[in-house]
């Protein structure tokens, strides 16, 4: 299993989403995927696209205004 | 919920700085929200009044995440309507919020004597000025991460970034306001304006648009749900 971590600090929406989808192409099944965000409506965004893709998807606040989105590629 | 996902919450959660307790600066807000109210309500209380309605469409935009930009890009971008259907609903309960207002202020005298400027509810001249309008700031929402209530209340929770967009915002208003006399030259003096009670009547204009929205709304289900097994990934 990969761990995947990407920089999406002080990004706006969708470029997370952008990036998240970019990277996921990339990866392996089974492979983490974390996201750096401090856009909160991304956070929402990317959570629901990625269950809707049938991914393994997760989010916390790991800091004030910070957020970590945990997707593991499930196909 | 996956193995791998909830190991990485854990390391994150060691890692994670204690949070300060906002609650103090919280209650500090309050205070003074309430103090610029005091002084409004001495002054007009309609003013009071819109005060205290903007902070709570305020509030709503920021818990609930509304975004008109997320609406409009979405279906586009990711193929979702979440977003766009909640904009829908929201047509639809002012289609028949509007309505019953302009119904109640208009029935005495009978909707056809007045003129439509005078309608409440800015009835104003649709042309081709309306479909460069959309575009342009189509285009600059979707740039900026946010169309103008998005902004505020972005750079409300702190997200700073907007504050360069609401920048923007105001010289666009700014310029857009220069400009006026030449778009009303151009398009806006010879366009029709289009008050669909002349011709349906209230009633059929009410339920029409409703069940015309209703529509929409399925549509936008449907594309929805075709989306999620057409996508790449």
């Amino acid at each position: 299993m990969r761990q995947v971590r990407i920089d999406c600090m002080y990004e706006a929406c969708p470029i997370p989403l952008l990036k998240a989808l970019k990277e996921l192409e990339k990866m392996q099944v089974g492979d983490l995927l974390i996201i750096e965000s401090d856009h909160s409506c991304s956070t929402i965004n990317i959570v629901e696209w990625a269950k809707k893709q049938g991914h393994h998807v997760d989010y916390q606040e790991v800091g004030e205004g910070e957020w970590e989105i945990y997707i593991e590629k499930a196909r | 919920m996956s193995r791998v996902i909830e190991e990485a919450k854990k390391r994150a959660k060691l890692a994670r700085k204690a949070k300060k307790n906002q609650v103090p600066y919280g209650l500090a807000l309050l205070g003074v929200l309430a103090f610029i109210f005091v002084v409004l309500a001495d002054r007009s209380s309609i003013n009071a009044l819109l005060w205290v309605l903007g902070i709570l469409l305020g509030v709503v935009l920021q818990k609930c995440r509304f975004c008109f930009a997320a609406a409009f890009r979405d279906p586009v971008l990711v193929g979702s309507t979440s977003v766009m259907r909640g904009v829908i609903i929201c047509l639809i309960i002012t289609t028949i919020g509007f309505g019953l207002v302009q119904y109640m202020l208009m029935f005495p005298q009978g909707f056809e004597e007045i003129p439509p400027e005078n309608i409440p509810g800015r009835v104003r001249p649709v042309g081709f000025h309306t479909i460069i309008g959309g575009v342009l700031f189509g285009i600059g929402m979707v740039v900026a991460g946010g169309c103008a209530s998005g902004t505020l209340m972005r750079i409300g929770e702190g997200y700073l970034m907007q504050l360069v967009v609401l920048v923007g915002f105001i010289i666009g208003t700014l310029w857009g306001a220069w400009d006026y006399p030449l778009w009303d030259n151009l398009f806006i003096q010879y366009s029709p304006v289009i008050y669909l009670p002349y011709y349906f009547g209230f009633k059929g204009t009410v339920v029409g648009q409703v069940i015309f929205l209703l529509l929409i709304y399925y549509l936008a289900y449907l594309y929805d749900k075709k989306n999620s097994i057409m996508a790449k990934l």
